[in-house]
């Protein structure tokens, strides 16, 4: 299979706005997180988290689509579409949390108003958030937005390709979009699933995770240059629990298999592999043990979260950017001090910018809802 | 794009016509899969009661792919959680928190019918039962699966009046909850009839084009968005085909069309719905 290219990116996670800020600083160690007030009755919790940078957490009724606009004209400029071809393009979101950022402030705000407050009363339809920035970004094709939970971007990625490779769209917006809002900070929060001093992914010391926030945009097309493309993904249903993967690693061996299978790939081949890696207990047992019923013998493995925070439906298409433009940079991103021992699981992360060769890596996504999937990319 | 073999269709209306007349759906829930499902809401219930019927006590093969739409989702749950968190100032609830994620309802739907396959909950502001199935006839066509599950929920969270407001209905609206289900597959044995085509276009030109160059000789459905009389009077095929009337409203009634038309006898369908942007969907069936 000859999947389709990636013309032009653009991101804005914790690490910075804009590809290249975010690619300086996997060059370094994963920055620390941070406590985000929110408010509950009449306290305050303090969610860990890792927001956006240079994107204060106020003016929720605009900053979801003012980030969003300017994430995907950042991947626009850089794969150069005209006019022209934005009208034949397609677009694709993966977000696991939609507008609910948008949806909260307006409840929060008409009920400390004492009015007939109802939440979802501004816009209750899924669908409308893509529809808007289709309408913003001025695309003319057909619009798809996918929720499944973590692997939400993901997913999007593969079907883009699907319809690219098929001609029934020239090239395809892909997209990731995640924001903070209170509703996935205080479940997690109640799921006692966050860690304040930091994701620690196959570490003997995780914890679980930290609420990260991110937008991602991709533009991918069929054409002739080098650079990264898609090779071939998987997705799947594990039916085993509704928010925890077989422990035993068969479901999410299955998924990478799958992957490697359709990207024609051998697993001895890969040069690196990006984890799901979200630092809890049971899902990074599975993926470990997943890990280790395909590679007899991994080659590097790194994990991103620890930089950027867990952005649930973005990040299949954050930490594709993240790794595939580290990989052109030359290396691999790595850890200090995080996986560094396989006692624990069995799996090792790297522990530094480490040397890499162009080649096909491999890319884990698995969410709430049994769903896995799995990318494998090249560049050479 | 080949087409994808109908091999069973499921679907679930219930008009809802005051905040206390929500059918009881947990005894169709048991008739439906066979067992009692607990701890979940409308919105999973009625996933599971559309693709139940659907299979009809079959067992469906386990790399059978679900691909699931809706409207608003999971509202009732979402409501729930929104309420609790802002007005009462409570944490959500975990499971209540888990089951915001839409594709909760696949993992029900995938783990009460053995199903592994390809799982994805996506949706679109007008056509959200049609890229659902433009997206399982791409990997039907691929050969990336061999059977798909497509379905459609929508419900309704009283009070009325408020869901109205939701849905920026006029007051009186008349509402409803509804699921509709088929079951695909590449092989013609056995089948019912078939999907031909489920494209989204990007002007009424090109839709126009596409329809009459396929030379149908087709009976014309109207959808519930856009003029989808006008476009098939000028496609030259008679809109002669009308599972809507009567309907309270609900968003995913395009899922309702194709298992009407199969109830109505031989024939081949063209099913049009227009966006306010101009574009168009369009469905097309056969018997």
């Amino acid at each position: 299979m000859s999947g389709v290219r990636f013309l032009g990116a653009g991101l804005h996670t914790h690490l910075g706005r804009g590809v290249a800020a975010n690619l300086d600083a996997l060059e370094r160690a994963p920055p620390r997180p941070v406590l985000t007030p929110v408010p509950l009755g009449a306290g305050v919790e303090h969610v860990p988290s890792m927001p956006m940078a240079d994107a204060p957490l106020a003016d929720f009724d605009t900053r979801l689509m003012r980030v969003a606009v300017d994430v995907a004209e950042e991947a626009i400029a850089a794969a150069g579409l005209s006019e022209a071809q934005r009208r034949e393009t397609a677009l694709f979101v993966g977000t696991s949390s939609l507008d609910i950022s948008v949806t909260e402030a307006v409840y929060k705000r008409e009920l400390a108003a004492g009015l007939d407050a109802h939440p979802l009363t501004l816009n209750s339809s899924m669908g409308n958030l893509g529809n808007e920035l289709r309408r913003a970004l001025r695309l003319g094709g057909a619009d798809f937005t996918f929720n499944t939970a973590c692997t939400a971007s993901a997913n999007a990625l593969l079907y883009a390709d699907a319809m690219v490779r098929a001609g029934y769209a020239k090239t395809a917006l892909v997209l990731g979009l995640e924001a903070f809002n209170a509703i996935t900070a205080l479940g997690f929060q109640s799921l006692d699933l966050l860690a304040r001093d930091g994701m620690k992914p196959f570490d003997a010391g995780r914890r679980g995770l930290v609420l990260g926030e991110g937008c991602s945009a991709l533009v991918v097309g069929m054409d002739d240059s080098t650079g990264f493309r898609l090779k071939g993904g998987a997705n799947g249903c594990d039916p085993y629990g509704i928010s925890a993967a077989n422990p035993d690693g068969s479901t999410i061996a299955g998924v990478m298999a799958d992957a490697l299978r359709a990207a024609g790939t051998d697993a001895t081949a890969l040069r690196a592999i990006k984890t799901h890696g979200t630092a809890s207990l049971l899902n990074d047992e599975a993926e470990a043990a997943g890990l280790l019923r395909v590679f007899a013998s991994p080659p590097p493995v790194s994990a991103l979260k620890p930089f950027i925070g867990h952005t649930f439906g973005a990040c299949g298409l954050n930490e594709l950017i993240l790794f595939c433009g580290a990989v052109e940079r030359g290396f691999v991103p790595g850890t200090p001090g995080i996986g560094a021992s396989a006692e624990e699981l069995g799996v090792t992360l790297t522990q530094g910018p480490t040397p890499v060769e162009p080649g096909a890596f491999l890319l884990n996504y698995f969410g709430f809802g049994g769903n896995n999937s799995a990318l494998v990319v090249a560049n050479a | 794009m080949r087409e994808a073999f109908i091999h069973g269709c499921g679907d679930y209306y219930a008009a809802v016509e005051t905040d206390d007349a929500l059918a009881d759906l947990k005894p169709l829930v048991k008739e439906a899969t066979g067992q009692p499902v607990r701890r979940v809401g409308r919105f999973i219930q009625l996933a599971l009661i559309g693709a139940g019927r659907c299979l009809a006590g079959r067992t469906a093969p386990h790399d059978t792919a679900v691909y699931f739409t809706s409207g608003r989702g999971d509202m009732e749950v979402t409501v729930e959680v929104m309420e609790s968190l802002f007005r009462d100032g409570e944490a959500p609830k975990p499971l209540h928190f888990i089951n915001t994620v839409s594709n909760a309802a696949c993992f029900y739907i995938s783990k009460h019918f053995g199903l592994h396959g390809r799982s994805t909950f996506l949706c679109n502001r007008y056509f959200s039962f049609e890229t659902a199935l433009q997206l399982a006839l791409f990997d039907l066509a691929s050969g990336a699966v061999k059977h798909a599950l497509v379905g459609s929920v929508d419900i309704v969270t009283p009070p009325l009046e408020i869901q109205r407001r939701r849905l920026h209905l006029a007051p009186d609206t008349p509402v409803a909850e509804a699921c509709h289900w088929l079951l695909l597959s590449t092989d013609p044995a056995g089948s019912r009839g078939a999907v031909t085509a489920a494209t989204v276009f990007g002007d009424r030109a090109a839709a126009l084009d596409w329809v009459r160059g396929r030379g149908l000789d087709s009976t014309g459905s109207a959808g519930q968005f856009g003029d989808g009389e006008a476009f098939l009077r000028d496609a030259g095929i008679p809109a002669a085909f009308d599972y809507r009337s009567g309907r309270a409203h609900y968003d995913s009634q395009s899922g309702a069309a194709i298992s009407a038309f199969l109830e109505r006898g031989a024939g081949a369908l063209v099913h049009v719905n227009a966006d306010p942007d101009g574009r168009f969907a369009v469905m097309c069936a056969r018997v």
